[in-house]
């Protein structure tokens, strides 16, 4: 009951018509970072994060929610109208959403895409309401050994999962991580890595270092012979799906609801493991498995439906415990930091009516995607026929206001031009970039809560094994590290993960 | 060891990427920096852990996996990625550079509208219309939206003649 109260309490906060409008543009936004194929959710937030900067903290953290999950919402129209994914996590549902388009049935597979996200979004959301109290009591509880462990299991099961080779993932964790030692020791307080520069004493600013290595190293990496796509919109009268492609596509969203909760609550986990999970239940469980491929309603929604549900599964563990689950939540996790808020436990302890306001802004935002997303479709379109090099300057822009405004200093667009040629040079030597950013957010966290229990336990490491929740974890992010080796195989279709 | 494995070793390693190499020597040598500059921090105080613990174990990291790097590109190397098209990123990073530098001078607007003109009109050979219109529409229309409509002060210029005019 309390739990009820308290949401209620959320969503009168969240109603004020600043809120809605925060929710709105969020949602608008996030929906245009997701149809543009050259700019994904990662670096789409941490570029507009300057935008809230002088927004209370309330509206600011819906408005950056709202961009989130709005991606997620766009990144699938390309994928069905034009077979390129806006974001890593529709890639899958490219084969038999653009099989539909190609069939005349665009319309239907966006509906479908639209309420499957919708109904997966609200589902999970309803779990983090649910969850958030017991969690958060739970998480009150966790000390220093159990928390550094926690990170440690999210950042392999990452690091495992990212791209094709261990090495290079494991590469791009530590370079992360030394990013984050930059600047004044938390607990010392002695110059680390700052060579002899004022400006680092305060570190890099994070903002910079993720859009240079995520915004500007994209836009460097383009090539020749890109064109403008040419793409219609459907028109309004096919977006209803018939009732047919209702009925078939309900089991699929409901197994796709519940493979995206599941994998969202895990650290480490990428919307797109979800995608792909989710494409795999319907190929094995769905009725109509064999037409998977030639445009079956299924394939959209499952994947769809997952991807969504995963993404706001996702904030759980951000609440909850203040652990970022996916590089995306790391940049919204950098967000509250910015904006004085601790995500965690704490959260509910001592900012309660921000946290419910957020939450209550999830179901709005939700129901806002759901009802903007189908009717605008020929908005969205026309933003894709934009020739490309006014969009690249138009983003370039956006980049060097986002560096500049941090901290109101040139220093900083500096700083994301050479973390762009840095991005540059991961992306061609095949270095997957997510470990890094989870790295640079947790970094900090990560060394206070080791010194912290070392403290505790007065060097001794032993207290990282005696402590039975600390030693599970640091058990299975060894056996997670060492999978390679006792030849513990990831599933294959995951080897394409495109979003590490 | 024969003299025939030698000759192979030698001859995969031939095929290893220059770009490759160069990336995994970069890597290993901040590694080894780091390695050494975090001894000086301090690994261990009195009170436990000290500043250079995270930071040395990372550079070991680093260094480490540098090594079995270049052990699996001598075994197998791999396929090199496609260029980059160079002409673009030098364009992009040297407006970069210079609009930066001469930001705080010639103030948010005037800077702004003339790299938008760079990489529109001369770059991507738009029309002298839409060019213009979305070049002062980037700049003088961004520095009033941003100013006033979302309290964010983007810079002025140091030259009291432009800032007069309101540039």
């Amino acid at each position: 009951m309390d739990t009820l109260n308290e949401l209620m309490g959320g969503f009168a906060a969240a109603m004020t018509w600043q809120n809605l409008l925060f929710a709105f543009l969020g949602c608008l936004l996030g929906t245009i970072i997701g149809v543009l194929p050259g700019i994904g959710p990662v670096a789409g937030v941490a570029l507009l994060i300057p935008l809230t900067l002088n927004l209370d903290a309330t509206g600011a953290i819906i408005m950056l929610c709202a961009i989130f999950y709005g991606t997620a919402y766009g990144g699938t129209i390309t994928s069905v109208l034009l077979n390129t994914p806006g974001e890593a996590a529709s890639a899958i549902t490219t084969i038999d959403g653009y099989a539909m388009t190609k069939l005349g049935k665009a319309g239907a597979a966006l509906t479908i895409a639209a309420v499957g996200s919708f109904v997966g979004g609200t589902v999970a959301t309803l779990g983090l309401v649910m969850a958030a109290k017991p969690l958060g009591e739970l998480g009150l509880l966790v000390g220093p050994p159990e928390f550094f462990a926690l990170m440690v299991v999210g950042i392999s099961l990452l690091v495992a999962l990212a791209g094709k080779s261990m090495v290079k993932a494991v590469i791009s964790g530590a370079l992360g991580l030394l990013i984050a030692m930059v600047g004044i020791d938390p607990v010392a307080g002695a110059p680390r890595f700052t060579f002899g520069m004022d400006r680092l004493l305060d570190g890099v600013s994070f903002v910079a270092v993720i859009v240079g290595v995520f915004g500007l190293s994209e836009l460097l990496s383009y090539r020749k012979g890109t064109t403008t796509p040419n793409v219609h919109a459907p028109n309004l009268r096919s977006l209803l799906p018939t009732g047919r492609e209702w009925r078939r596509s309900a089991p699929a969203m409901a197994r796709g609801t519940g493979i995206g909760f599941g994998l969202g609550l895990i650290p480490g986990m990428t919307g797109s493991v979800s995608s792909l999970l989710a494409y795999g239940a319907e190929k094995k469980f769905s009725r109509h498995r064999n037409e998977l491929g030639k445009g079956a309603i299924e394939g959209v929604a499952g994947p769809e439906t997952a991807n969504n549900s995963h993404a706001n599964a996702a904030l759980i563990p951000l609440f909850t415990l203040g652990i970022p689950a996916s590089p995306t939540i790391a940049v919204l996790m950098g967000a509250f930091l910015q904006q004085g808020l601790t995500p965690g436990p704490t959260l509910f302890t001592e900012h309660s009516e921000i946290a419910w306001a957020i939450i209550a802004s999830l179901f709005i935002g939700n129901l806002l995607l759901l009802v903007l997303n189908v009717p605008l479709v020929g908005l969205w379109t026309s933003i894709l026929r934009v020739p490309t090099t006014i969009l690249t300057a138009l983003i370039l822009l956006f980049m060097v206001i986002g560096a500049y405004t941090i901290n109101f200093s040139v220093f900083d667009v500096f700083v994301m031009i050479g973390f762009g040629l840095l991005g540059l040079a991961l992306r061609h030597l095949d270095i997957p970039l997510a470990p890094m950013v989870l790295t640079l957010v947790l970094g900090p966290l990560m060394e206070r809560s080791l010194r912290e229990s070392l403290e505790i336990s007065q060097g001794d490491f032993g207290i990282f094994t005696s402590r039975p929740i600390s030693a599970v974890l640091i058990g299975l992010g060894l056996l997670i590290i060492f999978s390679p080796l006792l030849k513990l195989r990831k599933p294959k279709a995951l080897n394409e993960d495109p979003e590490t | 060891m024969t003299t025939e494995s030698v000759t192979a070793t030698s001859k995969t390693a031939a095929r290893v990427a220059p770009s490759v190499l160069a990336g995994i020597g970069a890597f290993a040598a901040v590694g080894v920096y780091v390695l050494i500059s975090s001894v000086g921090l301090g690994l261990w105080t009195s009170l436990g852990p000290g500043p250079g613990l995270f930071p040395f174990a990372m550079g070991a990291v680093l260094a480490a996996m540098s090594a079995v790097w270049l052990l699996q590109e001598l075994r197998r190397p791999s396929e090199t990625a496609e260029g980059v098209d160079r002409a673009l990123v030098i364009a992009v990073v040297a407006s970069l550079v210079v609009l930066a530098a001469v930001m705080d001078l010639l103030g948010f607007q005037l800077s702004m509208f003339l790299f938008l003109m760079y990489h529109l009109k001369l770059r991507g050979r738009r029309a002298w219309p839409s060019s213009l219109v979305t070049a002062l529409a980037g700049s003088v229309g961004a520095f009033y939206a941003f100013n006033y409509g979302l309290n964010v002060a983007l810079p002025v210029s140091a030259f009291p003649l432009l800032n007069t005019i309101g540039l």
